[in-house]
């Protein structure tokens, strides 16, 4: 059983905090797969909050036939069409489907909303994560690489590097941390 | 915090725990806020990695707490499941629906069965009563080259019409064309 299965069935059994998790883990890619329909952050953020809420009434019913962010994915981009509806502005004719949700961090009709601020602010951060990156030792940067890029698990990559599971967790973890120092430093909240 | 909590929920964000070690991870997250908030920085980074975060603002995006508090009315699951289980004391059986299935489409065919045999002991008594009919009333009461009733007594038409409609149900696969014949003579009457 993989995490979100696991929490899935703990909101489902009562622990509300389980699903606080999957708010954190989810938010950002919901909020941008909304943001291809509604434009504004702020609305944005609302129509995330109420996908959210609708995903948790609903979730007694999720039986796991999908992955629990395809099934996700599908309720904000119904919240999204419906407020725009109840807005009395026109839903997009196309949206991308369901399969390549977990995908959808590229997608060129959600480029067109960036503003320029934050596209700046994306490029200086993505620039300094791969400073960060590159200036890791070979092989912790190899595991994140691999992690992130690739999305092997950390089962493939201890086979792939030939090292136990714990050292790719150890690797990975470092890299996180030193990643994590770059993008406070982009953002002005160095400790 | 300990380094290797840190490792935990490194680990948790790739979704790479299970058993044991997956409960403490979420234990931490849900107990101690130094987990929670290197949780969200961790999943941040994946998220700028993976360009997540280009069309909405950069600053740390915590949706929690705003959608906790909307569903602070909002029940438990464990609560809902329960009352689940208890509505449904009365369960039919597994195969109840097949079984139900299967009587219905034999009571149809023996429906059918009696339905065919009441016709066919309606068709064979009607030819005595149309002889009967015909006994009393010979020659000038049916046309042989019209459709409609010829006779000479309005009396009599009118019940061999009534008589028609009345029975035209039991007729077999003539019925509808007795029947027609009737209205034919209604409208051109």
């Amino acid at each position: 059983m993989n995490v979100d299965q696991e929490l899935v069935q703990r909101v489902q059994a009562g622990d509300k905090k389980a699903f606080d998790l999957l708010i954190m883990k989810y938010q950002q890619r919901i909020i941008h797969v909304i943001t291809g329909f509604v434009h504004d952050p702020v609305e944005a953020m609302d129509v995330a909050q109420e996908a959210f809420i609708k995903a948790y009434r609903a979730l007694p019913n999720f039986r796991g036939d999908s992955a629990f962010y395809t099934w996700l994915y599908r309720i904000a981009i119904n919240t999204s069409k419906n407020h725009l509806t109840a807005s009395s502005r026109r839903p997009p004719m196309s949206d991308v489907d369901a399969m390549d949700a977990t995908n959808y961090y590229d997608a060129p009709e959600l480029k067109e909303f960036e503003t320029p601020e934050n596209s700046l602010m994306c490029v200086q951060l993505e620039e300094a994560i791969q400073q960060a990156i590159e200036d890791l030792p070979e092989e912790t940067a190899t595991a994140i690489k691999l992690r992130e890029f690739e999305g092997m698990s950390y089962e493939e990559i201890a086979e792939a590097m030939d090292c136990p599971i714990g050292t790719v967790r150890s690797r990975i973890f470092r890299a996180r941390e030193a990643i994590d120092k770059q993008v406070k430093s982009v953002m002005g909240e160095e400790e | 915090m300990a380094i290797n909590h840190l490792e935990l929920v490194s680990a948790l964000v790739d979704g790479q725990l299970t058993g044991s070690e997956l409960e403490q991870a979420l234990e931490l997250i849900a107990n101690d806020n130094t987990a929670r908030e290197a949780f969200m920085r961790y999943q941040q980074a994946s998220d700028i990695l993976h360009g997540y975060t280009r069309s909405i603002n950069l600053s740390p995006l915590d949706l929690t707490s705003r959608i906790s508090a909307a569903l602070n009315d909002e029940p438990a699951y464990s609560m809902a499941i329960e009352n689940k289980s208890t509505a449904k004391v009365i369960r039919f059986p597994q195969n109840f629906w097949k079984q139900a299935t299967g009587l219905a489409m034999a009571a149809s065919i023996g429906a059918l069965a009696v339905v065919g045999v009441v016709q066919q002991q309606s068709a064979t008594n009607n030819i005595p009563v149309a002889s009967v009919i015909a006994n009393e009333a010979p020659a000038t009461m049916v046309s042989q080259t019209s459709n409609r009733w010829t006779v000479a007594e309005p009396e009599i038409e009118d019940r061999l019409n009534t008589y028609l409609v009345d029975h035209n149900e039991y007729v077999g696969a003539s019925g509808m064309f007795s029947y027609g014949r009737v209205v034919s003579y209604g409208t051109e009457r």
